[in-house]
């Protein structure tokens, strides 16, 4: 009779959907953690899948290399397509259903703003949102934790560099009608305005332009002898290609999201060379500022033995070893390195202590840094506002240009 | 199909007793639902109960009047903005913020049912095609809009209750879905969807019979528009956040899909089909957790398709099931049915 009742008291509870786990932290048991992330696999942001397949591949080697504290890593990762409806019923789905200690990564804006008031609420970490968006950190949230650098800064330092480096004296900025164009804009004027200069043209860019003709010939008009370009990596390509034709060739450059060499001079048939960007990652720049590296460099020892170790091993036969796969190690990268801090016995409220307690953590992207808890200040938890320049050769190598450099952060206006 | 036998018999709102029982039921278990189920289920039902909403809709145009629409998107992107822009700039509470929205797209369903008078078939697909394209560019180049940044919904508050949980939301979502489709279902049993039939069926002998074109077809536009711009109210808020690529043409050709795979001419018919298909929409991503027939396709997408081959292979499987339902059921989830109806009636004779 009193195992009937209990039988009947268990379904009922995992009908209910409380499936009592006997640990203390959710997501936590003797032998794993278990770790969520979302990513686009299909539809028009699937380039951006090796996001999670890059932190899926460095998960696999911690666990080959015996885990933390005795804990294997469990990833789970799933395809959202990009869309923020999807993005939710597969957070909520695998947080309440299977439990998840905390989530990484997680590409595009809009996904990630729809199920932040969710995972915030609920005070579950999420570490290294994959979109360089002042959401992240405006307000900031006790729970996430900023890695990746803003665009702000990579148009502050292009800007900068246009300017003191280059004696460049018209200043243009192409960007596309969003987050990630207008961070561009905002950052170039910031920087004109100490040089009490003001931009040559400021030209938008529709996702769905195809033609850049007309954009092309604002930015002759304009005589801009320096052009800054937000826009997509497809776009970049029609714009140098259109200028090519057009007989103008300023000095393009543009940001991290185009840093990727060995493709855009793919994309572009070889018309990248030359084109200066921000870059957080693949290249060490420290100590080899002039020189030249190329993705499979021995300078960058770090990211010599990702390469070997992680990508070789771990990632399937055909991805490909390149800026965005390795961004999915990076951003994963303070989030390992907490919850190894945190020691065996973990819990999300250490793994926050260890967070905020990180001082200049550099693995494969720039120094990052958290302070504790302030509501009132971003820089609490932007993590990372260090990059370098770099620019690309006739055979996709990187020029490094700076050293890292550390940007400023502007809140926004509205 | 379903025969009816008097006129009286036909503008009845449940046919007989049995489904004023099953109806009661429904409503029962709807009310009860988010205590038995657990979040992840409340949210879903969120989500299909909006899209109950649209392909309803939809459906009053496409499959009672007889025209195409693959624009329904921007009605939906329509109602989602003006819902939020008019709590958060004109300060309007959220139900009037909805109801509001709902008629701002009907008057853009309305405009566009104009044009609509002189197309038929493909180019009437193509213009709303365009229609659906253009709203979605025109509101990322309005900065009141938020542009390509998108909007934050507002706090959600509804006579002082702030409504912050999914199963909060799931009531309100519910009750506007039972009440919009009640709607839905008297409106097709008036004069007003009799005309509908009539210029679906034969357009010239409706205008003979008297049947007014000019205000049925524009009325048809105007009503599904209503219908898309309350869900897309109702979706800002699921989302808390909208952007104009959110109501892009995979949106409309999707809601396009619900209706006919459930059944177009019927109300029960788009209500299966936004249910089965909204909820392989969301769980198709899980087939790969399915024990050995998981390990099968990932070994399978690992021999010969690409890296992303995986993540395909739940559109592989979407398109199969919808491609099977047109091929054996073209009246879709609804004549499957009536089909068993019709086998069930005189059994075992």
């Amino acid at each position: 009779m009193k195992n009937t009742f209990l039988a009947v008291m268990m379904g009922a509870l995992l009908m209910l959907g409380f499936v009592p786990t006997g640990h203390a932290e959710v997501g936590v048991t003797d032998t794993e953690i278990h770790i969520g992330q979302w990513s686009p696999q299909t539809g028009p942001a699937a380039p951006w899948g090796a996001v999670a397949r890059g932190t899926d591949a460095y998960f696999k080697w911690i666990n080959a290399n015996g885990g933390i504290h005795g804990r294997k890593l469990i990833h789970h990762y799933f395809d959202d397509a990009y869309n923020p409806a999807k993005t939710i019923a597969g957070v909520k789905q695998l947080q309440e259903q299977t439990g998840m200690f905390a989530w990484v990564s997680g590409v595009g804006t809009a996904c990630g703003l729809a199920v932040k008031d969710y995972l915030m609420e609920r005070g579950i970490p999420w570490v290294g949102p994959s979109a360089g968006s002042r959401h992240w950190v405006t307000p900031p949230q006790k729970h996430l934790f900023n890695v990746y650098p803003l665009y702000l800064g990579d148009a502050q330092l292009l800007t900068e560099y246009a300017v003191t480096e280059m004696d460049k004296k018209r200043i243009a900025v192409v960007y596309q009608e969003d987050d990630y164009g207008k961070q561009g804009l905002e950052g170039a004027q910031h920087v004109l305005e100490q040089h009490s200069m003001e931009l040559a043209a400021k030209v938008p860019v529709s996702i769905s332009d195809t033609d850049m003709r007309p954009h092309t010939m604002k930015l002759r008009q304009a005589e801009a002898d320096a052009v800054l370009v937000f826009v997509t990596p497809g776009h970049v390509a029609r714009l140098l290609g259109t200028g090519k034709a057009m007989n103008f060739e300023p000095q393009w450059m543009s940001t991290t999201t185009c840093g990727d060499f060995p493709l855009m001079i793919a994309i572009t048939k070889g018309l990248y060379e030359g084109v200066i960007t921000a870059s957080f990652g693949m290249a060490q720049p420290t100590g080899n500022v002039g020189g030249i590296e190329h993705i499979n460099n021995p300078n960058h020892e770090l990211m010599a033995k990702y390469k070997t170790e992680v990508y070789d091993a771990f990632a399937a036969d055909d991805e490909r070893w390149g800026y965005t796969f390795t961004t999915g190690i990076g951003l994963a990268e303070p989030l390992v390195e907490a919850i190894r801090r945190a020691g065996r016995d973990l819990t999300r409220e250490k793994l926050v202590a260890e967070l905020e307690k990180m001082e200049n953590f550099q693995g494969l992207m720039g120094r990052i840094t958290y302070g504790p808890y302030d509501p009132d200040d971003p820089l609490c938890r932007i993590g990372q506002q260090e990059i370098f320049l770099q620019q690309c050769t006739a055979d996709g190598g990187s020029k490094i240009l700076t050293d890292w450099q550390t940007t400023e952060f502007i809140p926004m206006s509205q | 199909m379903d025969m009816k036998r008097s006129y009286y018999e036909d503008v009845r709102l449940f046919s007989s007793g049995v489904t004023v029982f099953w109806f009661v039921a429904l409503m029962v278990f709807l009310f009860f639902y988010p205590f038995v189920f657990t979040n992840y289920y409340v949210y879903m039902a969120n989500y299909i109960a909006i899209n109950i909403i649209v392909v309803v809709g939809l459906n009053l145009l496409v499959g009672y009047t007889g025209q195409i629409s693959l624009g329904h998107a921007g009605f939906y992107a329509i109602g989602a903005y003006a819902t939020i822009t008019l709590m958060t700039v004109a300060h309007f509470p959220f139900l009037a913020a909805l109801v509001c929205a709902g008629l701002i797209a009907a008057v853009f369903g309305f405009l566009l049912g104009l044009p609509a008078l002189r197309l038929e078939g493909p180019y009437l697909a193509i213009a709303t095609l365009g229609f659906g394209l253009t709203i979605t560019t025109v509101i990322g180049r309005i900065e009141m809009l938020g542009g390509r940044q998108g909007l934050h919904a507002p706090d959600l508050v509804i006579m002082g209750h702030h409504l912050t949980s999914d199963r909060q939301f799931y009531y309100l979502a519910v009750t506007i879905t039972v009440l919009l489709v009640l709607l839905a279902r008297n409106i097709t049993k008036t004069k007003v969807g009799r005309a509908f039939i009539a210029i679906r069926d034969a357009h010239i002998a409706a205008e003979t019979m008297g049947v007014n074109l000019v205000l049925y077809k524009t009325m048809a536009f105007a009503l599904s528009a209503f219908y898309a711009g309350v869900a897309g109210g109702l979706y800002a808020f699921v989302l808390r956040f909208i952007e104009p690529e959110l109501f892009n043409l995979f949106l409309s050709v999707f809601f396009l899909t619900m209706a006919v795979a459930g059944g177009l001419g019927s109300v029960m018919g788009p209500i299966a089909g936004a249910i089965v298909l909204s909820f392989l929409d969301l769980q198709l991503r899980n087939i790969l957790s399915i024990p050995y027939i998981g390990d099968w396709l990932r070994d399978l997408s690992a021999s010969y398709f690409s890296l992303t081959g995986v993540s395909n292979i739940q559109f592989v499987i979407f398109g199969s099931i919808l491609i099977a339902i047109m091929l054996f059921e073209p009246l879709g989830l609804y004549g499957l049915w009536i089909r068993m109806k019709k086998y069930w009636k005189p059994w075992p004779f």
